[in-house]
């Protein structure tokens, strides 16, 4: 199968998910508020902090709803792309249902990942890049057409580091099997993307910075509208996209010998 | 066989399936330390400067957020709820409709079992982090504060777990609960004070809390141990959480009974 085959299912795939969306209206509703609530958890922090506080590691309340705000664009693509497909990935892994997945002529964490689309997730994106867009002009930024475009892909890097974690998160359960709501794992790490880079000291920020890819996520992008264009910064946000990605798959991979699967 | 000994063999069986599951158990436990040390962080750099934040130093404060996270493992709801629908989804309830069992008062005592696997590996992570936790923790003096704290958990505990069990019985009404759940949890986090103390809400919001039963799952309890409450407003917070003890076990049974008359069992 070639990327055209691959792009052509996941079309097919999101055609479907349109279609089921639109028979479950209530339910998009419904999951829709889910995700608009949880935002609001994040955003409510941030305001509560700072009606105590004046600043956060020297960032001050819009510089941190534009670091939220980014955190929470990069999640709501993962929620709405990949979440779900992840998620059931781990229960098929269990249950012996994910032999469906290998029976298909296609790259297995192609196939698993691309199943379909949650649209809710997404149209909480618009919601997040509103809080970006929102803190930006409290800030009076006005960053220019390369930077948004920088912006833009840096998202992308991050989009793929969380897809990097949750998938060695969900792919722990080759290994463990019974240990369900392991996949929640991912939102407590991810739970630091939310906070500046100069928060961190010591253990800390050898462990959140430098080794796990928590920090650079959102704070290489939100530093690149606030303060422009570093190229070291992005550099080290490319690296850490492809080491991630690469552990990711291979972890993948070996959880992958292990499935005994479930049939008889 | 006596009414107690048919909920003691309920708690039993609890116990020896929660402890199949005791790795899901212990690596949510470990992970929970990650949880704390992401608080550490954040409250540490917003105390940068400034020796207090809504009259509570920095160490008062992390004490409020471990002893909020082992309230969670010993008295939070975690996944009754859903198992509760699934028996009604599945038919299952249907055997305790035969039998001379309570459905509520057996749920119950699988979910007292359940949090006392979970809040037991809880403590193994925060016992290995102690040394370095010891130094912020801040325990208020006050035998009064035992006393009223743990009937205070009790009923914490109860109002937990009669949510869960509430949101379980929708299945009577709706075939998929899982979003009202997810959605309740994001209120529950907010105004149980897990992600801030509510007393750091501006006051009218924080008057307003006091009234709703999430200020009496987590805040309340974990607030009376730590300190943020004095002795005449425990005293009168436990007078409402009582209230909604009873309110939400009367809408509980309101629920069942009116969910039992949709209900269809097929199968002989």
């Amino acid at each position: 199968m070639n990327i055209l085959d691959y792009l052509r299912i996941w079309l097919a795939g999101a055609r479907y998910s349109i279609v089921r969306t639109l028979m479950f209206r209530f339910d998009f509703i419904m999951w829709s508020l889910v995700e608009f609530f949880w935002m609001a958890v994040n955003v409510l922090l941030v305001a509560v902090i700072y009606e105590h506080t004046q600043s956060i590691a020297g960032w001050s309340r819009y510089q941190m709803l534009l670091l939220v705000g980014s955190s929470m664009l990069v999640q709501r693509f993962i929620m709405g792309f990949v979440w779900s497909n992840l998620f059931e990935m781990a229960r098929n892994i269990r249950s012996g249902q994910f032999d469906f997945f290998l029976a298909q002529p296609g790259n297995p964490l192609v196939m698993v990942s691309t199943r379909k689309l949650d649209l809710d997730g997404l149209v909480n994106a618009v919601v997040a890049a509103a809080v970006v867009v929102y803190a930006g002009r409290q800030l009076g930024l006005s960053p220019s057409c390369v930077e948004l475009a920088l912006y833009a892909f840096m998202l992308l890097c991050g989009f793929l580091i969380n897809y990097a974690i949750l998938l060695i998160t969900v792919s722990l359960t080759f290994w463990l099997g019974a240990a369900q709501g392991i996949e929640g794992s991912y939102f407590t790490l991810m739970e630091f993307s939310r906070l500046p880079q100069q928060a961190f000291k010591g253990v800390g920020r050898l462990l959140f910075v430098w080794i796990l890819p928590a920090v650079v996520v959102s704070n290489v992008p939100a530093n690149t509208l606030l303060h422009g264009f570093d190229p070291l910064a992005f550099l080290w946000l490319l690296t850490v996209t492809v080491a991630w990605l690469g552990l990711a798959i291979w972890v993948f991979n070996r959880g992958l010998r292990r499935y005994a699967s479930a049939s008889s | 066989m006596s009414v107690f000994a048919k909920y003691r063999h309920a708690f039993l069986i609890g116990l020896q399936s929660n402890i199949v599951y005791r790795w899901g158990f212990a690596v949510r436990a470990l992970f929970s330390l990650f949880h704390l040390a992401f608080v550490f962080i954040l409250w540490g750099a917003a105390y940068q400067g400034q020796t207090t934040i809504g009259g509570f130093d920095l160490n008062q404060t992390l004490t409020y957020f471990i002893a909020i996270l082992l309230m969670q493992f010993f008295i939070g709801a975690f996944n009754e709820d859903y198992q509760i629908s699934e028996d009604i989804r599945n038919g299952l309830i249907n055997q305790f409709l035969l039998k001379p069992i309570n459905y509520y008062l057996y749920r119950l005592s699988i979910f007292g079992a359940a949090r006392l696997v979970s809040g037991a590996l809880a403590l193994l992570p925060v016992l290995v982090a102690l040394p370095f936790l010891k130094d912020h923790l801040v325990l208020p003096e006050g035998g009064w504060r035992i006393a009223l704290g743990l009937p205070a958990m009790v009923m914490a505990a109860l109002i937990q777990f009669t949510i869960a069990y509430i949101f379980g019985l929708l299945t009577f009404w709706f075939l998929e609960i899982q979003s009202f759940i997810i959605l309740s949890l994001a209120v529950e986090t907010i105004l149980g004070g897990q992600i801030f103390p509510l007393d750091l809400l501006p006051a009218w919001f924080f008057r307003l809390s006091q009234w709703l039963p999430y200020y009496y799952q987590m805040y309340f309890p974990t607030a009376i141990f730590t300190g943020r409450l004095d002795y005449t407003q425990a005293l009168s917070g436990l007078a409402i959480q009582a209230f909604w003890v009873i309110a939400l076990l009367g809408l509980a049974q309101l629920l069942w009974t009116r969910g039992l008359h949709r209900h269809t069992a097929v199968g002989g």
